[in-house]
């Protein structure tokens, strides 16, 4: 069984930093070279919510992503320090009308439909957490 | 990322390269198409053919510009959308929104129908 853990400010200066680190991870952990890109689209969507959602985008404040690898898949988490209301969030079927033309919230639609698993809860101290499963195929 | 601007005609098609993740890339792609209307270029061809990565944010930037030359009477076409993007315009239904080519040529000559 494999662990990575991964502490982030909040600050746009690191996001290609974390997409390559998640591909890296990705390829590490056999997810297939076709599927890195997607895994990596779907984890930094769920990154950058907490980054802005949940830390306001304040780079002393840390989003930390949990990577884990179980039997036939990859679980990640990705944590807060917020307590942002996700359930306000799209779920796997895009806006209709008017909706489509918004120029966001899309991230967890798009976490959502690539990665077919995404859960938020609360963690024992309250804060935002984002579980994504990603099977190994 | 990079932006590339080319004129072909009256179409101003607009080459995007790279990553295309966020902060000053996104501020980049808002100007550009804002820079498109106010020099009265309303015809623009988005090419994605060599943009490597693309996240909800990207999409958002191109729907804002959409939006943007549209209200200005224009339109704003996707040329060479690669696979996993063409894959997340299907997820968010933005495929319902812009038309699509593969072919420049083709793609050039449906702002003239």
């Amino acid at each position: 069984m494999a662990f990575s853990e991964l502490r982030v400010p909040s600050s746009e200066t690191f996001l290609e930093p974390v997409q390559v680190y998640l591909e890296k991870l990705g390829e590490i952990f056999g997810v297939g070279e076709g599927e890195q890109t997607s895994l990596s689209i779907a984890v930094m969507e769920l990154v950058k919510n907490g980054m802005e959602h949940g830390n306001s985008m304040d780079p002393e404040k840390h989003v930390l992503i949990r990577t884990e690898r179980l039997p036939g898949r990859l679980k990640f988490e990705i944590e807060d320090a917020g307590t942002w209301k996700p359930e306000d969030e799209p779920g796997y079927e895009p806006g209709e009308g008017e909706e489509l033309f918004s120029s966001r919230g899309r991230g967890v639609l798009i976490a959502r439909n690539l990665a077919r698993w995404v859960q938020y809860d609360l963690t024992e101290e309250g804060r935002t957490r984002a579980t994504l499963i990603w099977p190994l195929v | 990322m990079k932006i590339h601007e080319e004129k072909k005609g009256d179409v101003l098609v607009i080459k995007l390269s790279g990553k295309v993740i966020g902060g000053p890339d996104l501020v980049e792609l808002k100007t550009a198409f804002q820079n498109a209307v106010n020099h009265d270029r309303l015809k623009i061809l988005l090419d994605l053919g060599h943009v490597s990565w693309m996240d909800s944010s990207g999409l958002g930037v191109i729907v804002s510009g959409h939006t943007t030359v549209k209200k200005a009477g224009g339109e704003m076409k996707i040329l060479n959308a690669t696979k996993k993007i063409h894959e997340l315009f299907i997820i968010t239904k933005l495929i319902t929104v812009f038309e699509t080519f593969r072919d420049e040529e083709e793609a050039l000559q449906s702002f003239e129908d």
